[in-house]
């Protein structure tokens, strides 16, 4: 069942208090991109979407339930997040990373299950290695799967093109794609504002700034880097 | 070789070494008597040497290696740092200083009349252990990450250490060679009620790492991932903690601090290619503990040199080819690290 994620009056607690009240909703397919300077609360915000960092006030619910008070692996079947830097030091296959997964979704881990999720991440010719022995691009591609095939309904992003060249970039912009159109809603914050035009899935973005540039700004039309540049640097 | 096959090949080694250290020793004894003796049956000395002091021994040491290769496996994989061993918590310097205020303070201040009196030590050991595991639960809260959580273990660690050096530098000198002779570690101070103990707090781990194994696993790509898994943090640091802190306090208070066992054990069932899951490495990391320890004790039994001895002999190079020649572990980038 795909829960939709809302947040009503959020405000963000430390470390980046004074952001916020934000509300906002997102149905099934949404596809949302945070942006802001470096220290504006983007992973804060992600953070606290995920239930890993409790508000300051205001409330975060995924369905009908707030994220925070959810138990964890009920939340981890529907909501997955991915941080900017791929594990390190887990010695783990790329399939067992995906057998993992799977179990936290609360799925079936048969081989045909394992197999199709590792097809569809486009990881299946790595299935084999240890995550620590592959590139960080590639690491990254695999936290990506790991995501799309636990959670049923949100996908949060924190920069998860930072470590990756222009083509492994474009690779996560199109998952992030067909994660959309499979009925998931994302949440991506980055700083690649060409990579998310090119793409053109975003339906709608959040601009962060302090409270003293005029505060964070919610845009509900298709992304243009040119717009988003602007109120950046207003 | 699979899993199945290592797994049996590690049991017939504990199997054999065993059966080895049962029927030997310096009483020597002859075959038909030890079988007699071990089904009650013979001289009452042979009977004794049996059932109250090799089986006991030999039990004690399989326990012992199990537990602290298990505690060692939890403690590496909570705070995702190879050079984790079962002592990083400061259990074991709480055992040690329990042990030197009942053996040494007690001595002096003229509490205990004898030199050393095993159930005294055993209780110190006990409480020491125990104090410590109290401390930590009344602080762990206010840690906000799991380095200040190795830093309170050395720090718990110095402290021990020089209240016990203060100890020492008081004590009688009866008491002061009992006391050092207890850290070398033996597992000849066994017996029934602790092999009892040992192996019902054993047991009990083992349950727990059974059902906690897919967890543990997702724990070891940061905690920032395994959470968003659903991995509930505080339930799995209590019970990673508190189980390791349990068996090597149990260990500590009836073998003294062993060395080496804990770090050593799961990096050489990795290093002969264990599956690298927690339910695939539980039986290896409980078999491989429990063989070194029986070579060991029979290592102390043949030549005398004290136990730590013999485990560092082993153990120290196996931490030296970590340092030297595992670069992969130093490379923890993942921002729940």
């Amino acid at each position: 069942m795909t829960l939709e994620l809302s947040c009503d009056a959020l405000e963000l607690a430390h470390p980046v208090e004074g952001v916020g009240p934000l509300s906002f909703h997102l149905p099934p397919g949404s596809a949302m991109v945070v942006l802001g300077r470096n220290g504006t609360g983007k992973s804060t915000l992600l953070r606290t979407l995920a239930g890993l960092d409790l508000p300051k006030r205001g409330a975060v619910t995924l369905g009908s339930q707030p994220v925070a008070k959810m138990p964890p692996r009920r939340r981890a079947a529907h909501l997955a997040f991915v941080s900017s830097t791929p594990p390190r030091g887990a010695a783990l296959t790329v399939r067992e990373v995906i057998e993992l997964a799977l179990e936290a979704g609360g799925h079936p881990t048969t081989r045909a299950h394992v197999e199709a999720a590792l097809d569809q991440g486009g990881i299946a010719s790595w299935a084999d290695k240890s995550i620590d022995t592959l590139s960080d691009g590639m690491a990254q591609k695999v936290m990506l799967a790991r995501a799309a095939t636990q959670a049923d309904s949100v996908v949060l992003l924190d920069e998860p093109t930072a470590f990756l060249d222009v083509v492994g970039r474009r690779e996560v912009m199109s998952a992030v794609g067909s994660w959309r159109d499979q009925g998931k809603s994302v949440v991506l914050a980055t700083h690649d504002l060409d990579a998310v035009e090119e793409a053109g899935w975003a339906n709608r973005w959040m601009v962060m700034r302090a409270p003293a540039q005029g505060g964070s700004i919610i845009m509900e039309s298709p992304f243009t880097s040119a717009a988003a540049k602007q109120l950046l640097t207003s | 070789m699979n899993a199945r096959w290592s797994n049996l090949v590690l049991g017939g080694a504990m199997v054999l070494l065993f059966v080895a250290g049962l029927f030997s020793g310096p009483a020597h004894l002859a075959w038909s008597e030890e079988w007699g003796a071990l089904s009650g049956e013979g001289s009452p000395t042979a009977v004794t040497i049996m059932w109250q002091l090799r089986l006991p021994r030999l039990m004690t040491a399989v326990l012992s290696g199990a537990s602290l290769g298990l505690a060692g496996l939890l403690m590496q994989t909570y705070f995702r740092n190879p050079l984790a061993g079962p002592s990083v918590l400061g259990v074991t310097s709480g055992a040690t200083l329990g042990v030197a205020l009942v053996a040494l303070g007690g001595a002096t201040l003229g509490w205990i009349p004898h030199a050393l009196n095993m159930a005294p030590q055993v209780m110190g050991a006990l409480l020491g252990s125990g104090a410590v595991m109290v401390l930590l639960g009344l602080v762990m809260g206010q840690f906000r990450s799991r380095t200040a959580l190795l830093i309170f273990g050395l720090m718990v660690g110095y402290l021990a250490g020089a209240l016990v050096t203060v100890l020492q530098a008081g004590a009688e000198a009866g008491a002061l060679q009992a006391f050092v002779h207890w850290g070398m570690g033996s597992f000849a101070q066994g017996g029934w009620v602790p092999c009892a103990m040992m192996a019902g707090a054993l047991v009990v781990a083992v349950w727990w790492v059974h059902r906690t194994a897919s967890r543990l696993d997702m724990w070891t790509m940061g905690a920032l991932t395994a959470r968003t898994m659903g991995v509930d943090e505080r339930h799995l640091s209590w019970g990673a903690l508190g189980t390791a802190g349990v068996l090597a306090g149990l260990v500590t208070a009836w073998c003294g601090p062993i060395a080496f066992l804990g770090l050593a054990t799961p990096h050489l069932v990795r290093a002969a290619g264990a599956p690298r899951r927690h339910a695939g490495l539980l039986w290896p990391v409980l078999l491989t503990g429990a063989t070194l320890a029986l070579f060991a004790d029979g290592v102390v039994r043949w030549c005398g040199v004290p136990l730590n001895a013999v485990l560092s002999l082993v153990g120290a190079p196996v931490v030296l080819m970590l340092i030297i020649g595992k670069g992969r572990w130093s490379t923890s980038k993942a921002k729940g690290a």
